[in-house]
This record gives structure tokens, C-alpha cells and sequence, in this order.
């Protein structure tokens, strides 16, 4: 897999909901191999792209290029995706909603599993409706790191959760992400402690991308942190 | 055929807690009826009345279960699961129509069983009138095969309704309802277009079917085949076609 090829090219991509314009002629094209921080407040569209890209949401125009194919059923099987929302069967425990996962992905990696339970402290033993919010997010992110994914989407994987959940979903990435294999993009509102996880940045406002580039060449260009130029960008 | 085990896995476990509390309702319902019937507190005709109310009310549970399974997706946001799944439409479409066809068997089960136990002096009052045991239960098999039949095609028209409804972002109801209408005004117009094609078919003798003549003699019932060939052939298009919208066009919540 070559890193100089791109994991995602989006072009011209629209999306308008009955009261709202989410994505107004997006273009992007992410390169494979890296982690992209999606940076924008409440409502700027970061979810609805990501949800574009994995064919929960259909675009109203523009074209979307996932590993260099159409999104289709072969696609799918290349994304993980985490979405913001509680997608887990709450009557399930977790060992139910990893054997369940487990049978839909060919890439699924059951020796990742346990060591991800372990690192996550679950217990698979505990039912999902039992587990806190940020237990919640632990599992989703599980679900998603025990597979090979090319493809890694998590939009919003910190929202609303304990400050020791997330430094251990942000431990938990940086501890499985193989950058030589799989890319990274990462939906959030709150750049803070996330910063050091991003090669690049893309800032979306109201459906439209504000800035994009490497992180590291946007911290010189502009002689302060993302997280800075974040909140400037969005004040 | 593992991802589709799996999706009916799923949807089976889903509907254990609702099947087993109806199973548990309708034991409870018999067991007071049995009371009754044994104290005379109620007349012949009240009782036999509510024995049946179970039998009654599985087929709009059955209705009401083929639209819930699905509405419970996106309610609980599981939706966001089965649509990011590399797996074709009619996996979960028939995953959840095998679901109500086990839900029915089971709840079906449990009434019969319930009837013969708690009710057997009335069983045995009830096969003096049938020319017997192996009747009863040929009939019995040939009208459960024909209900999971009707049972399907409801469960069907409730899935391309449901589907529809939830592409368009507005007035999901009203869509829903009128696809209702519409999936079944056509599929009945598809019958009566396709049936001179089939009109070489020869009418299913349903009285030696069912061997009416066992119970009177000289009955005549026949089924013409011919315009329901027509039909069940939009049935399956009907399926075809929800697959085909949930796998491609429906869209979770905005």
C-alpha cells in the first residue's frame, strides 16, 4: 500500500437536509497511512461527511472515492466506523456484541480482542446497558481497533465522556493504529488533549472546509498549537 | 449464510423477552379461564370467549411486531449497525421476516399446547364433531403452511412501508401509510394483469385438500391459482425491492 495514494477523495460533495445545507461542495482527498483530525463546532457537518463516506447518509451531489472505489458493500468492509450515537443492541453483553462484529469482518483480529478488553478494562461478562458512557465508548472503539480496518472513521469518539475514558480511547488508538496499513479520521469538537494525534487537520464551518493541511506545517506556518488556532478559526 | 445466522441470532434474542411474556400471559389467561370453568363462576360461552382472545390477538401482534422490529432499529440507533454491515439488503429483511415466522410457531405453539392442557375435556367434546385425529392434524399443518404464507406477504408490504417512510425526511407516517396502500393496490393489480398467463393452471381442489368430504358429503371448494400466481410473483418483488432501498437509499436519522 503505497502512502503516497489516497484513502479517501471526496469531490464536490453536497448534502442538504430538510432545514439545513450540512455540506456545501466539499472537496478533500486524505492520503492512506495517516491520522486526520475532522475539526469543526456543533453542526459545521463533520458527521454527516463521515456518515456520506460509509453510506449511512446518501450525498445529494458530488462523488465520494473510498480506497479508490465507490462506496459499495466492498467499502463497507474496508471502513470501521464509530458513530457518535449508542449503535450498540443493549440487551447484548460485550462478549455478544464482539462475537457479533466478529462475524461480518474478514479482517477481524480475535487475538487484538483480549488484549483491548484488557487494556479497555471491560469485563465481556457485563451487559451493555449496565456499562457508563464512557465504558460505552471503550466498547464501541474495541469494535472497531480489533479489526484491520484500512479505514478507520471515529466521529466524535470523546464527546460527553470521563477524562479517564478518554485518555484511555486516546492511548488506545495511538497503542493500535498501523500506520503502514490503516488511516485514521477522527470527528471532534474538542481539539484539546486530541492534538497530538492528528498528521493532519481539516477545519470545517457550516458545511465547508475553512483550513486543511499537515498539522505539524500548520503549527509553524501560524506559530501556535491547533487546539489555538482551532478556537481563533471558530471564535 | 453465517452473516445471515448471525442477523437472525440477533433478531431471535431481541424478541425473546416480548415472546416469552406473551407465552406467560396467555398460560396465565388459560389458568384463570380453567378456574373459572371448574368453579362454574362463568358461563360456557364467556369462557370459550376469552380462550380465544389469544388466538385473536396474535395477528395484529404479529402486524404490530413486523413494524417494531424495524422502527426499534433506528429508535435505539442500532440502525447505524445493520446499514455499515458489508452484507446484501435481504439478509435483514428475511432475517426479520424468519423471526416473526418463529415468534408465530412459538406462540402458536403455546396456545395449542395451552388449549389441549388446560381444556381437555373441551378438546375431546370438540373432536367428536372432526372425523378424527389424523384430519385435525392435516388440516392443522395445511393451515399453518397457508398462514405463514399470508403472515409473510403482510410482514413484507410493513417492510417496503417502513423502508420508504424513512427516506424522505418529512411526513414518515403519512408516506408509510400510503406505501401501505399503494405496495398492495399494485401487487393485487400485477395478479389480475399476470393471470391470463397463468390461466393454464389447473384450480386447486381444496376440498380433497382438505378432505371436506370426510366432514360433508358432496362439498365443492376450489381455488383458482391463476390471479395469485400473478401476486405472489409482486410479493417476492415487493421483498426484492425493500432489500434493494434499506442496502442503498434509506438513511439514518439527520
Amino acid at each position: 500500500m503505497s502512502k503516497a495514494s489516497n484513502a479517501l477523495v471526496v469531490s464536490g460533495l453536497r448534502k442538504k437536509y430538510p432545514k439545513v445545507e450540512a455540506l456545501k461542495g466539499v472537496d478533500l482527498s486524505l492520503p492512506q497511512g495517516e491520522i486526520w483530525g475532522l475539526l469543526g463546532p456543533n453542526g459545521s457537518g463533520k458527521s454527516t461527511l463521515l456518515k456520506c463516506v460509509v453510506g449511512l447518509v446518501n450525498p445529494d451531489g458530488g462523488e465520494i472515492s473510498v480506497l479508490g472505489q465507490a462506496p459499495s458493500r466492498l467499502t463497507k468492509a474496508q471502513i470501521a466506523f464509530v458513530p457518535e450515537v449508542e449503535n450498540l443492541y443493549r440487551w447484548m453483553t460485550i462478549r455478544q456484541a464482539i462475537d457479533f462484529t466478529a462475524t461480518f469482518y474478514d479482517d477481524w483480529q480475535e487475538d487484538r480482542v483480549e488484549e483491548l478488553l484488557g487494556f479497555m478494562r471491560l469485563d465481556p461478562t457485563k451487559k451493555v446497558s449496565s456499562l457508563s458512557k464512557g465504558m460505552r465508548a471503550r466498547l464501541k472503539l474495541i469494535l472497531a481497533l480489533a479489526r484491520k480496518a484500512p479505514l478507520i472513521l471515529l466521529d466524535e469518539p470523546f464527546s460527553g465522556i470521563d477524562p479517564a475514558s478518554r485518555d484511555r480511547i486516546v492511548e488506545g488508538i495511538v497503542r493500535q493504529f498501523k500506520s503502514e496499513e490503516q488511516t485514521m479520521i477522527i470527528s471532534t469538537h474538542a481539539v484539546g488533549d486530541t492534538e497530538q494525534l492528528f498528521d493532519g487537520v481539516v477545519f470545517l464551518d457550516e458545511g465547508t472546509i475553512n483550513l486543511k493541511g499537515n498539522a505539524e506545517d500548520l503549527r509553524t506556518q501560524y506559530g501556535r498549537s491547533i487546539n489555538d488556532l482551532f478556537k481563533e478559526v471558530f471564535a | 449464510m453465517r452473516r445471515f445466522l448471525q442477523l437472525l441470532k440477533k433478531d431471535l434474542q431481541a424478541s425473546l423477552l416480548p415472546v416469552g411474556f406473551l407465552s406467560g400471559i396467555t398460560i396465565i389467561l388459560f389458568g384463570i379461564v380453567r378456574l373459572k370453568m371448574a368453579s362454574s363462576a362463568w358461563p360456557m360461552e364467556a369462557s370459550l370467549a376469552v380462550i380465544a382472545i389469544p388466538l385473536v390477538f396474535l395477528p395484529l401482534w404479529l402486524l404490530w411486531q413486523s413494524f417494531q422490529t424495524l422502527r426499534s432499529e433506528w429508535r435505539e440507533d442500532t440502525v447505524y449497525t445493520l446499514l455499515v454491515l458489508p452484507v446484501p439488503g435481504w439478509y435483514v429483511m428475511t432475517a426479520k421476516l424468519l423471526t416473526i415466522w418463529i415468534e408465530y410457531t412459538v406462540l402458536l405453539a403455546v396456545i395449542i399446547i395451552g388449549t389441549l392442557t388446560f381444556f381437555t375435556p373441551l378438546v375431546r367434546f370438540g373432536m367428536q364433531v372432526v372425523p378424527g385425529i389424523s384430519w385435525v392434524l392435516r388440516n392443522g399443518i395445511l393451515l399453518y403452511l397457508g398462514s405463514l404464507c399470508a403472515l409473510a406477504s403482510v410482514v413484507i408490504f410493513v417492510q417496503l412501508a417502513f423502508v420508504v417512510s424513512k427516506m424522505v425526511g418529512r411526513l414518515q407516517g403519512l408516506v408509510a401509510l400510503w406505501t401501505l396502500i399503494l405496495s398492495g393496490w399494485l401487487v393485487d393489480r400485477l395478479g389480475v394483469l399476470l393471470e391470463p398467463a397463468f390461466r393454464w393452471l389447473p384450480s386447486l381442489p381444496l376440498h380433497k385438500l382438505f378432505r371436506l368430504e370426510e366432514l360433508e358429503q358432496g362439498v365443492v371448494a376450489e381455488w383458482n391459482l391463476a390471479p395469485e400466481i400473478g401476486s405472489w410473483i409482486g410479493v417476492l418483488a415487493v421483498l426484492v425491492l425493500t432489500s434493494y432501498l434499506f442496502e442503498h437509499y434509506v438513511e439514518v436519522n439527520g
